[in-house]
């Protein structure tokens, strides 16, 4: 039974790929401090999320999915953009990009 | 037989360079890490039959959005980190456990319904670029020019953001 599971992919696998990389980039965010790691980490999550939404797609045959993917893509870069904004203006004011100086950055 | 290998080593190869990202100190490591990872779903993508899908992400996230950070680092000029990681034994056992546990539910829950959708239940030919475009510009098309708003105010907003001098002090 565990052979025929390895060697069928199914929408489990993908799945779980999906689940790992979410899980990885979750864990980035938590523990690192520079701010662009960060980011990082929620480009992977978003990422990671997409993949699911394909794979349902594809073990769906649901065009709906890849459009909705499509959009996730669109909004990461634009949050990405944004992200990378902010990091300058910490970075112009303190000299460094760590999250805690995020709290002095008011107005 | 092809797609089931080529799974296996484009997760065992995306999860590897998450991993990457995660643990090295060096931001511009994290960053090429963050590359690999990128070009290694693109390929799960080209896989999973989305050849639209993955093609984007190949331009938007290998291409753009990571040339992005690179340069944002270049421009930084950081060196690697003494303290990269958040202080703390007990927090970040607390983080590392909650993330296993969150795996574990979301593995758990996925190998339950693993049986529920299978493939060619009824196979039929793969989605093309036709079918989404036409989707795209006929039931999305809303949605499709608010993205397109969103991607100006975007634009101005970091192009603001920046110039900003900071604190509530600026001159």
């Amino acid at each position: 039974m565990l052979s025929s599971m390895m060697m069928e992919v199914g929408l489990g696998h993908y799945l779980f790929v999906g689940a790992a990389i979410f899980i990885i980039g979750m864990l980035t965010v938590l523990m690192r401090k520079n701010v662009i790691v960060i980011l990082m980490g929620i480009e992977l999550m978003l990422n990671a999320v997409n993949l699911t939404i394909v794979s349902f797609s594809h073990f769906s045959n649901n065009v709906n999915g890849q459009i909705l993917a499509f959009f996730v893509m669109t909004i990461a870069a634009a949050e990405a953009g944004v992200g990378l904004a902010l990091a300058v203006t910490v970075f112009k004011k303190f000299k460094d990009v760590k999250i805690s100086f995020f709290e002095h950055l008011r107005g | 037989m092809t797609s089931t290998v080529l799974f296996y080593l484009l997760s065992v190869v995306s999860i590897v360079f998450a991993l990457g990202v995660l643990f090295n100190p060096n931001p511009i490591f994290s960053a090429l890490y963050l590359v690999l990872t990128m070009i290694g779903m693109s390929l799960m993508f080209f896989n999973l039959e989305a050849y639209f899908i993955g093609g984007v992400q190949l331009i938007v996230y290998a291409g753009a959005v990571t040339v992005l950070f690179v340069m944002v680092l270049m421009l930084f000029d950081l060196k690697k980190e003494k303290q990269a990681f958040t202080k703390g034994l007990f927090s970040s056992l607390l983080k590392y456990f909650s993330a296993g546990a969150l795996l574990f539910m979301i593995s758990g829950a996925s190998l339950m319904s693993m049986g529920l959708m299978t493939e060619g239940a009824e196979k039929a030919e793969p989605i093309t670029t036709k079918q989404l475009a036409a989707l795209l510009f006929t039931d999305y098309f809303f949605a499709f020019e608010v993205l397109g708003i969103i991607l100006l105010v975007v634009a101005i907003g970091a192009v603001t953001i920046s110039r900003i001098r900071g604190g509530t002090h600026a001159k």
